[in-house]
């Protein structure tokens, strides 16, 4: 393809989502289209996977029917001229092996079903499905599951020429580029006095406390629906007490229902309303930021994508909050952070009874696990579930009708970041191989597979380094320092995989070790980059070692954090300080802003 | 009332006492002199033909309304420590009504649980006074065996009230998820007996036994531990060895990194390219070791690769077929750092791209395609 030659030409398909990709070569004549399967106009069952864009490069249509083929996606595509197309599609088998591939699909032009079976090629690339002929320079496309069992396409693509787009990472996303002839800058840029990155529950506590106190700000979250971990779509129910901010807590947190509960939903809609509530806060649903940029060590913007469009918005602010869980804001900023354990001797967080798993003497990658969470109901009739082979290399022989906290997965060979999608795909091997067992049994006959969630629930990955590194022994020693804004009083627990002590155990389900503290302080050192002058973070990626997590990563922790990291920055506002200068500089305002914050009224306006 | 229940107690250990000498086998007694066959609930080695000797130390446990449990160490023909045991008589209470459970407990030198004997003559009973059966036994010796048990760090009243659903500000409610964690690990029908025989084993004796061990610490009792297939031991003793000892035992490390647990692996992993830097030779057993052990410590020791001597890479390159995507994609990342592939590991990976049955034959495509100008 002469590259230096292409003319680009953008076209929407409908007012709602789809986005059809033209390009014209104009020495060959050859034309290329590139339809995103995010941006379909109707995506039928299928749902949008924006988990794992920075891995495998874009939000994915995924069929998760947990056993029952989901409905047809269907969108109209343009094209600029009449002709024979050669079709591919990107997707990746999940689970390769010598079975069925468990995610198949076809692809349907014009309601004639493609004889093609997709979804079989390991790893993320391209599968050639065949050459359609186009007149009236359009096409009904449709994705048709074949199983219910997480089939993933990324996107199709139509060429006149017999070429097939790069597979390796690298050149792909440079070919993306051009043929989607994405200018660098997003079109629309937004200013904001604050830009929270993250809407689980310490970005929207971080959003509540600083639209509390004046500032405009952006909630950028990358799901329909605000919590992360505590949302509908995970139902973790959160832990630990309030601490300085009961009123704005309660307004996102949830009941101790068990993990899993479908009553997850009743709070997500109190959470939902009362962020929506804060005129304030401007609420970016189904975005994702995928970019970050700093000079000197100051963060200017935070880019942003709509999931399903791809529209992109950019975000500038004096001061961002990097509430991501991942810390990608940092990440993307250069900011220092670490990952995995740290030896004992690091920050002498020994607790002996447990040695090694606690603490190890070499430092390594170990680090807490993900869950995804699962259910089933009994019902009235007896209920079939289709034999899963690909699932039992992973449950072997584990037979349950629904999960908890310890279904959690965690191995050296994967990172929570980098293979985060494999994380999730070994989960769900678990989920569906246990019921499958269990379904074995005649009692479960009336037993069916009610809810498993697709989205990975994570514990820890990156931890953003802040000018203090909580540890474990802060809370041990119940350490008071003169910013310890956030307190907690829940023991310090560390889970660890089951599987080291005997390789027997199914290697997705995990233990927790409790370390019983007295009342424990986080200062709000752990709350800023100690690189990034002008970044906070709150969530599970603040300033800490991997013991010092194993505390105060519950959720209503975090919400503290956010909390505190939401009036600070409201100060920094008002003295256009970094949010270091607050601890050196304005210390005393800052926690009399915290104490007044307690019993606010809130204003006429917001109510 | 009291003093009442504290006669009846003195009496039946009076009569208990008394028939242990009468009618058992004396190796069942604390006043016995010798061990010549395993606790029927054990979890270590028994070598045939091993004798054991009482002897008295100066440890006890207390116990509730009927005082002082002797501990006593067994020790080999050597006169090396091997083993600490106290025979028990401990009032199991339940709704106000008391009874003596009988039990033989015996701990590693670490203070580990290792197992126990039950007296045949006083068996342990349920709630409802029915015997335990031998399946009852060994649930119960499962549940022993589990040092994080659920029960640990719960009170007695917490595990038996009804679960509490809500937990507000540090108050600590036990959860379904809890409750029905607790009914799988006990015996049924003695939840009472399990927790008490659990929090005996992993009482305040557990690190008094410890210390005791490390008072008597010598080179031979290192060499067993590193010699046995006890992971506590192993992880001891790789504490415990120095540098030319690790070279010395290098053979049993790397056997150890076969055939013990994950958590054992991943300490060897992590150190033995330092520990045998002097003698890099002595490290091939090791790289040989990577099909023998399970995916989680093939990464870790995938992930030592840049500091390994250049023969591993040679060691690894005919295991290809055993890596997962990430650890091929480590192996093939070291690869990339070189300025040349050597014609031989070339041609293995041009033939593994060939592969039909493997599912990362892609990664190596990918790899030579990233490669091409």
């Amino acid at each position: 393809m002469n590259t230096g030659m292409i003319k680009n030409q953008m076209k929407n398909i409908n007012k709602f989502f789809a986005i059809a990709f033209f390009l014209m070569v104009q020495n060959s004549f050859a034309q290329d289209i590139l339809v995103e399967a995010e941006s379909f106009d109707n995506p039928g069952g299928w749902v949008v996977d924006p988990q794992f864009e920075q891995q495998m490069g874009s939000p994915y249509l995924l069929a998760h029917g947990i056993g029952k083929p989901v409905k047809n996606a269907i969108t109209k595509v343009d094209f600029e001229s009449d002709g024979e197309y050669h079709v591919w599609v990107r997707t990746k088998n999940w689970v390769p092996g010598e079975w069925d591939a468990p995610g198949r699909f076809k692809l349907k032009v014009n309601n004639q079903l493609l004889d093609k079976t997709l979804g079989l090629r390991s790893g993320w690339g391209w599968e050639y499905v065949d050459r359609i002929s186009v007149s009236n320079k359009e096409i009904d496309l449709e994705l048709v599951d074949l199983t219910g069992f997480d089939g993933r396409c990324d996107a199709i693509y139509f060429s006149t020429s017999d070429k097939e787009p790069p597979s390796s990472l690298t050149k792909l996303k440079a070919w993306r580029k051009k043929i989607k002839a994405e200018p660098n800058a997003p079109e629309i840029t937004k200013s904001y006095d604050l830009v929270v990155v993250g809407g689980g529950l310490a970005g929207c506590a971080a959003s509540i406390a600083a639209a509390e106190q004046g500032l405009k700000v952006a909630l950028i979250h990358d799901r329909p629906f605000l919590g992360g971990n505590a949302s509908e779509e995970i139902r973790v129910h959160t832990l630990g007490i309030y601490g300085n901010f009961e009123r704005i807590l309660k307004k996102i947190d949830t009941e101790h229902y068990p993990n899993g509960s479908v009553d997850a939903k009743l709070d997500q809609k109190k959470r939902d309303d009362n962020v929506k509530s804060y005129e304030n806060i401007d609420l970016f649903l189904n975005h994702r930021a995928y970019d970050a940029n700093a000079v000197n060590g100051v963060i200017h913007y935070v880019d942003a994508r709509q999931t399903a469009t791809g529209e992109r918005i950019r975000f500038e602010a004096p001061r961002f909050v990097d509430s991501t869980g991942d810390g990608w804001i940092g990440y993307w900023a250069g900011a220092e952070f670490s990952y995995g354990r740290e030896s004992v001797e690091t920050y002498g967080e020994e607790w002996e009874e447990h040695g090694e798993l606690w603490t190890p003497q070499q430092p390594d990658d170990a680090v807490m696990g993900s869950s995804v969470l699962w259910g089933s109901k009994e019902v009235e009739n007896d209920q079939y579930f289709p034999k899963v082979p690909w699932a039992m290399p992973v449950a072997k022989d584990y037979a349950r009708v629904a999960g908890e906290w310890q279904w959690e997965f965690s191995n050296p060979d994967y990172n929570q970041i980098d293979d985060a999608e494999e994380i999730r795909d070994h989960m769900l091997r678990a989920i569906y191989g246990s019921f499958s067992n269990a379904k074995k049994d005649t009692v479960n006959a009336k037993i069916k597979l009610e809810w498993v969630s697709s989205l990975v629930g994570k514990r820890e990955s990156r931890r953003l380094v802040g000018d203090h590194i909580f540890t474990f022994n802060d809370a041990k020693e119940g350490r008071e320092f003169p910013d310890g804004v956030v307190m907690e009083t829940r023991d310090v627990d560390i889970h660890y995989q089951t599987v080291l002590e005997d390789e027997k155990n199914p290697d997705f389900i995990s233990e927790a070790l409790f370390y019983k503290t007295p009342q424990y302080y986080i200062p709000y050192r752990s709350l800023y980059s100690k690189n990034i002058s002008n970044l906070f973070m709150a969530g599970r990626n603040f300033s800490c070692s991997h013991a010092g997590l194993g505390g105060p990563r519950v959720m209503r922790t975090t919400g503290q954090m956010g909390a505190a990291v939401g009036i600070a920055a409201a100060l920094c506002a008002k003295y256009d300080v970094n949010p270091r200068e607050i601890y050196t500089g304005y210390l005393e305002e800052y926690l009399a802003l915290i104490e007044e914050q307690k019993f606010q009224k809130i204003p006429e306006t917001k109510k | 009332m009291r003093i009442v229940f504290t006669l009846f107690i003195i009496l039946l250990l009076f009569f208990n006492k008394g028939s242990i000498d009468f009618e058992y086998s004396v190796e069942r007694n604390t006043s016995i002199e010798t061990l010549d066959s395993p606790p029927e609930f054990f979890v270590l080695k028994w070598e045939k033909g091993t004798k054991l000797f009482a002897q008295k130390t100066d440890l006890y446990i207390e116990v509730d309304s009927i005082g002082r449990q002797e501990v006593l160490v067994l020790v080999n023909e050597n006169k090396t420590p091997v083993l600490y045991t106290s025979e028990i008589a401990t009032p199991v209470c339940a709704d106000g009504e008391c009874k003596l459970m009988h039990i033989k407990f015996y701990w590693t030198l670490l203070g580990e649980y290792a197992g126990f004997d039950r007296n045949i003559e006083l068996p342990l009973t349920k709630y409802d006074h029915d015997e335990f059966q031998q399946s009852d036994y060994q649930k119960l010796h499962e549940l022993l065996l589990d040092d994080k048990s659920v029960i640990g760090r719960r009170s007695l009243d917490q595990l038996v009230d009804k679960p509490k659903m809500r937990s507000v500000n540090g108050v600590d409610a036990i959860s379904g998820a809890t409750v029905a964690r607790v009914k799988e690990a006990v015996v049924s029908g003695a939840l009472y007996s399990c927790y008490t025989a659990w929090h005996m084993v992993y009482g305040d004796i557990q690190e008094k036994l410890k210390n005791t061990t490390l008072a008597a610490l010598n080179e031979s009792m290192i060499m067993e531990m590193l010699y046995s297939r006890n992971q506590e031991y192993q992880i001891f003793a790789l504490q415990k060895i120095d540098d030319s000892k690790y070279e010395e035992h290098s053979k049993q490390i790397a056997e150890i990194l076969k055939s013990s647990t994950p958590l054992v692996r991943s300490i060897i992993v992590k150190s033995f390219i330092q520990k045998l830097k002097k003698e890099p030779e002595l490290q091939r057993p090791f790289w040989n070791a990577f099909d023998k052990i399970d995916i989680g410590t093939r990464s870790m020791l995938l992930k030592q690769l840049s500091e390994a001597p250049s023969f591993s890479i040679e060691i690894l390159s005919k295991k290809l077929d055993k890596m997962s995507k990430n650890q091929l994609k480590l192996f093939l990342d070291n690869l990339a750092q070189k300025e040349s592939i050597e014609p031989e590991i070339r041609n293995i990976l041009n033939s593994f791209v060939n592969l039909k049955n493997n599912p990362n034959t892609y990664l190596v495509t990918n790899f030579l395609e990233d490669r091409e100008p």
